[in-house]
């Protein structure tokens, strides 16, 4: 079993006033990619969580791009560290949370 | 927002449902021909579905490796890996009219590999294709494809809605006339009245717990079509491939096509005792037979006792040299590096669902059985029958796709847009806003997914029997009657609701699932894809028929029809053959 706890960027435009980060303790048989440790805290501890779940997960769309830890990368093809930070990418508008306005 | 009210509504000659290959190149031609298009995609236009992750080749008969190759030789290689119930007129198109097809996307930007000589490259993919007529671009295909076609779309400034999550087809009278989506991004709920109407929404691999395809192949077009009373067809082929990596969980279900290693000196497949034992379920004694007998095997070696520890069989790419790998299989090797596979060591692969061959059944216009509604693509069905054989999924969505286009746009032309039944409209807003009320005490739509792959997995998968048929059936009749009505969602908000598109795509996943586990309980044979333990030979003499399927009246039953069809010379040509 690994636990990790990893850190997730929250905001609901139409009632948040700022940006804020929760933090979430997840639980898993093993390693997981960070997009996978995305939708396990949707489906398993946080179901208010706002992500996007259509994509490739090869790294061939492009579309599960993020800032991780300050970095931007490829959710799908990242594995989720302990302690690590995932946010979405600067230059974007927010829909509400991890879901931002594609081109 | 009111709840059940229709927030926006949008006109347009042709809607496209889907923007993968099918999708696109249908856009593309529609608008050449003239008509208004709007393209819809539940995921990003021309960023979702299958079509993008295709890995291997798509089979042209240019007869460049071989001359003895010609649309000809593809036709009978096409109708005999769909063990003869391939629709016979729709299986000639797609052969005839490849290399135009090709040519088409060649002419649109897109490169492929190509021999010294300056010709395609064309590879042999397995035994069932009688040349090498695979056309490749390493070993990650579908990217020259999408990108080409994306640049058409941009070039022509077609109109898309990304991440439009359709939920119902409208209909005027007999033809359709329209359709209502959720906006995943906005949270609305919207009307798109069209003339005419292109399903091009991709596989159903997420029906099952492990399968090769992306999250959004839920199969919503084939419950679209059903609701709408199109006819469906030979869905109870589901090619299950066992080529799959099944270990560690982060790479599960990622196809590693090692079977193209095996000419290179690769060590075949192997159980926990080491011994090889694919020759042993072919037929033919085969060493590397055709795709969907390795599932199966692998199932077999598994339920003996002699599997690895996650359910599948050993392959060991250290049985090749690194350059080798990196030569035959560069994305797949670095992908899988890259999640810390040591791929000098033996890795665990087995079955995952991979390809639905059947479909909503069209004619030679690439049309349904409803006016006004076209099919292209995976969703489509007929022109594969029992087994669809490597690389012709992608011939066909560019074939198809293009006549699909051209036919939609003069439908919508002749006909011109119908108008939707303002009841049928608001009942549809109503059934899709009322996840947002439900109290918060049911399962989520998740809970109800899982318990609906296990089942397909269980019963509907690789190996299937009368008995566990039935006793899915009965309880995915239960699931829709009870745990639908109770799903519940995280929360009632409308904006970025992963829970709400989840909640609508596991009653389309039912229905269909309960249409396809339908069919294969009728089917008491073993043929191509659909295998049955009860019934494991082949039988010409009582199943050379297609199943159809339909919606009956205005209650959500199914009615399944047995066709007769006559497969022609090439089919019987092969079983004389093989006796
Ligand atoms: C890993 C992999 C490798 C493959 N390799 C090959 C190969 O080498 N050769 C070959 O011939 N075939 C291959 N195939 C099969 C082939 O890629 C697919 O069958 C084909 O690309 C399907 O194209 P499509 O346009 O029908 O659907 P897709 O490309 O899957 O597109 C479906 C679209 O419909 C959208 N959609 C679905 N439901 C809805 C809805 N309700 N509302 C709105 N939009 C919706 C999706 O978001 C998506 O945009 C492979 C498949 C996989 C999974
Ligand atoms: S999901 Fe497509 S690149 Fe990550």
């Amino acid at each position: 079993m690994e636990k990790l706890n990893i850190t997730l960027y929250r905001f609901d435009p139409s009632c948040d006033a700022e940006p804020r980060l929760q933090s979430y303790d997840i639980e898993s048989d093993g390693p997981l990619s960070v997009l996978q440790a995305i939708r396990h805290v949707y489906h398993k501890v946080d179901g208010t969580l706002s992500f996007r779940n259509s994509d490739c997960r090869r790294g061939v769309c492009g579309i599960c791009s993020m800032m991780i830890n300050g970095r931007r990368q490829l959710t799908c093809m990242c594995l989720a560290t302990d302690g690590m930070t995932v946010e979405p990418p600067s230059n974007r508008t927010i829909v509400k949370d991890l879901v931002f306005e594609t081109d | 927002m009111s709840e059940g009210a229709i927030n926006r509504t949008i006109e347009t000659d042709v809607l496209v449902i889907g923007g993968g290959g099918g999708g696109l190149r249908a856009a593309v031609a529609a608008h050449d021909a003239g008509a208004r298009v709007l393209v819809l995609s539940k995921g990003i236009v021309g960023k979702s579905g299958l079509t993008q992750t295709a890995v291997t080749g798509f089979q042209v008969a240019f007869g460049y490796a071989d001359p003895r190759d010609n649309p000809e030789v593809h036709y009978g290689d096409t109708i005999r890996g769909g063990y003869g119930l391939a629709d016979p007129a729709l299986a000639r198109i797609f052969c005839d009219e490849a290399i135009a097809a090709v040519e088409d996307i060649e002419s649109f930007g897109a490169r492929f590999d190509r021999e010294a000589d300056g010709k395609l490259t064309q590879r042999k993919l397995d035994s069932s294709q009688t040349y090498p007529r695979s056309i490749k671009k390493g070993d990650s295909l579908g990217t020259p494809i999408m990108q080409a076609l994306r640049r058409e779309m941009n070039k022509r400034d077609v109109p898309r809605l990304h991440e439009m999550l359709v939920t119902r087809l409208l209909k005027d009278g007999d033809k359709v006339c329209g359709a209502i989506a959720l906006d995943f991004q906005k949270g609305e709920i919207v009307e798109i009245r069209a003339g005419a109407i292109i399903m091009a929404t991709g596989g159903a691999g997420e029906l099952f717990p492990v399968h090769s395809n992306t999250p959004d192949s839920t199969g919503d077009g084939y419950a679209l079509a059903l609701n709408a009373g199109a006819d469906l067809v030979d869905i109870e082929f589901l090619l299950m491939l066992g080529h799959a990596v099944l270990h560690p969980a982060t790479v599960r279900g990622v196809l590693f096509t090692f079977q193209y290693l095996l000419t290179k000196g690769a060590k075949p497949l192997f159980n926990s005792e080491g011994e090889s034992f694919l020759s042993n379920y072919d037929p033919e004694g085969n060493d590397n037979p055709a795709r969907h007998i390795y599932a199966r095997a692998v199932y077999g070696e598994v339920r003996e006792g002699r599997g690895s520890p996650h359910g599948g069989a050993f392959f060991d790419p250290g049985s090749v040299s690194h350059e080798t790998l990196m030569e035959s299989l560069p994305s797949q090797t670095k992908y899988l590096e890259k999640f810390g596979v040591d791929m000098t060591q033996p890795i665990e692969v087995g079955a995952a669902a991979h390809y639905v061959c059947g479909g909503i059944k069209i004619n030679t216009q690439s049309q349904s059985t409803v006016p006004g509604l076209f099919a292209v693509g995976e969703c489509s069905g007929g022109p594969h029958g029992a087994g669809r054989i490597g690389g012709n999924s992608l011939t066909e969505i560019l074939v198809f796709g293009k006549r699909a286009g051209a036919e939609a746009a003069a439908f919508a032309n002749a006909q011109g847009a119908g108008t939707p039944n303002s009841d049928e409209v608001l009942a549809e807003a109503s059934r899709v806003t009322s996840y947002l009320s439900r109290k918060r005490t049911g399962p989520r739509p998740n809970e109800i997914k899982t318990r609906l792959q296990k089942l397909m997995n269980d019963y509907v998968g690789v190996v299937r029997n009368n008995e566990g048929l039935r006793n899915t059936i009965a309880e995915f009749e239960r699931m829709e009657r009870e745990d639908l009505p109770a799903m519940s969602m995280a929360e009632d908000n409308r904006v970025g609701n992963y829970d709400w598109i989840e909640a609508l795509e596991v009653s389309a996943m039912i229905r269909f699932a309960r249409a396809m586990a339908g069919a294969a309980l009728l089917r008491t044979e073993s043929r191509g894809a659909h295998y049955r333990e009860d019934y494991p030979e082949l039988d010409d003499e009582n199943w050379l028929q297609n199943i159809v399927i339909r919606h009956t009246g205005n209650d959500d039953a199914l009615a399944f029809e047995t066709r007769a069809c006559t497969p022609g010379p090439e089919y019987t040509a092969a079983l004389a053959e093989a006796s």
